[in-house]
């Protein structure tokens, strides 16, 4: 299967099987289609009038070339050999808070209580989670455990104390542990920078970009804009943290599908380690919709742009939907099933409930056990381990496959009630940033190349007018 | 080439015995997190 399409002007061309990427002209763009259909004939006369034959044919001939290498309607039938037996729970997403010192309007967590009580989770159910997870994890020895809730800073000395807990269980055990913590800063202060510089090994901030943006929908219990009360923490958290791994993480919704300017706005902040990801919620408030996608796209297209730009010029930046490592990328087996929530990704609330994962917190036909009670579904463990690509009809002709995995299995559930139906608009928007994450990839390493008159290959942002 | 220009040779070439050791970080495509997505992933045999 390939996918050729155009960003920024520049058009590329990805083999999905394969995963190899080119960069092509015009000539081939327009005749990619007919190549598909494995018509010459229709090609020849269809592009006789923009193109001189023998350019065509010669196209054409480079194509089959192509595909004769093995670089191009690659069919390497990934299918059932790939599919590993259900894995060992590795990674915990550890609800230390369902509480929370905002009141986000568009919060997938019910602002911190995920429809429930308002907790804080007791030590001893953070240490069994730790028990649980060492317990089930059978020979794996990296581990993760994420801080995550509502907002985990609420409950301090949890984390701090099951950190402690969970160092210890390591030694003996002789596991690895990755800690990490999301937060949105706003009870950030010098000693918890200091014990998440230290612990964490991953760090994921909370800001929606412009102050006008955040303070729309980020708000303090009593209603007010928190985007002064936290910038200041969140950037001695991130200046902590430079050269470590971070992200400064907002949310865009279809108040800001402007968001490029939000990303830039936190670089201008000197924030260099950035991400937006499009909201998750029903709330037609903020809703992205399938009528917003053009616009979405080109804010990544603009985004992309302004992002290859900059980091040319010196002033760096890291956003993540463009990281794209070609080299060093999973595997195929990985890249089949995608997500781990349910398998060997779950995550444990206050009252030690165990559930696919934090999106499916709250459902309770998705509760897995409870930590302790020593209690786990093997049997729903299996059904979240044979959620594939190959099983998911939405994604089997789909270019994308390789990446985005079959994507999010709650999100297909919240919107399908099936898990094997995956989300319509993440799909688009996973693609609209695919995309842009090519031509970043293509604009950061091809050469000038020249077409048939000698143009450069316009993979080069000073060639775009207005760019 | 005069129309085409590789910039990634395939990568994803691997037989079923070269694939899933387990030992890269669990994947989670959820919007409402961010850093652990498989494309930006890197595998950790590599």
């Amino acid at each position: 299967m390939i996918h050729c399409f155009t960003c920024n002007g520049a058009h590329l061309l990805l083999d999905a099987d394969s995963g190899a990427v080119h960069v092509v002209d015009a000539l081939v763009k327009d005749l990619v289609p007919y190549y598909t259909e494995g018509d010459p004939e229709a090609a020849a006369q269809a592009l006789a009038s923009s193109y001189p034959p023998g350019e065509v044919a010669a196209a054409w001939d480079e194509l089959e070339t192509l595909e004769k290498s093995g670089a191009l309607n690659a069919d390497y039938g990934y299918g059932e050999a790939y599919l590993k037996r259900p894995g060992v729970v590795k990674s915990l997403c550890l609800n230390v808070s369902h509480d929370c010192n905002l009141r986000c309007a568009y919060c997938f967590a019910s602002t911190g209580d995920f429809g429930g009580e308002r907790l804080l989770m007791p030590q001893a159910t953070a240490s069994a989670a730790i028990d649980f997870l060492v317990a089930r994890s059978g020979g794996r020895k990296q581990l993760e455990v994420d801080f995550f809730g509502g907002e985990p800073l609420m409950n301090w000395d949890v984390v701090k104390n099951t950190v402690a807990y969970g160092r210890a269980r390591e030694k003996e055990a002789g596991k690895r542990i990755r800690f990490t913590i999301t937060t949105n800063a706003l009870a950030i202060d010098d000693e918890k920078i200091d014990f998440i510089k230290r612990e964490m090994a991953n760090v994921v901030i909370s800001l929606d970009g412009r102050k006008e943006v955040h303070d729309a929908v980020r708000k303090t219990p009593s209603g007010k804009g928190s985007y002064d009360l936290i910038i200041d923490g969140a950037r001695a958290l991130a200046k902590a943290l430079d050269g470590r791994e971070h992200y400064v993480r907002g949310t865009y919704t279809a108040l800001n599908t402007d968001f490029s300017k939000d990303v830039l706005a936190l670089a201008d902040l000197g924030f260099t380690q950035l991400s937006v990801e499009p909201v998750v919620t029903r709330d037609e408030r903020f809703a992205l919709m399938m009528g917003d996608l053009p616009r979405i796209r080109l804010e990544y297209e603009r985004l992309a742009r302004e992002y290859v730009r900059r980091r040319k010029t010196g002033e760096w930046l890291n956003f993540f939907h463009f990281m794209l490592d070609l080299d060093d990328a999973p595997c195929v087996a990985k890249r089949l099933i995608g997500c781990g929530a349910g398998n060997e990704y779950v995550a444990a609330t206050p009252n030690g409930d165990i559930y696919p994962c934090h999106q499916f917190v709250g459902e309770d036909a998705f509760i897995m056990g409870n930590v302790h009670e020593g209690r786990f579904d093997e049997a729903m463990q299996r059904r979240f381990a044979g959620l594939n690509i190959l099983k998911k009809p939405a994604c089997r002709d789909c270019w994308a496959k390789y990446f985005c995995c079959g994507g999010c299995a709650a999100n297909a559930w919240k919107m399908n009630k099936d898990l094997y139906a995956p989300d319509r608009m993440s799909c688009e928007v996973f693609k609209a940033h695919l995309e842009c994450a090519l031509w970043v990839y293509a604009s950061e390493r091809s050469l000038p190349f020249p077409g048939e008159d000698g143009d450069k290959m316009q993979t080069n942002v000073e060639d775009y007018p207005g760019g | 080439m005069k129309h085409i220009r590789t910039i990634k040779e395939p990568v994803l070439r691997q037989k079923p015995s070269e694939t899933g050791c387990g030992e890269c970080q669990a994947s989670c495509q959820s919007a409402c997190k961010t850093s652990c997505t498989v494309a930006n992933q890197k595998c950790e045999k590599k």
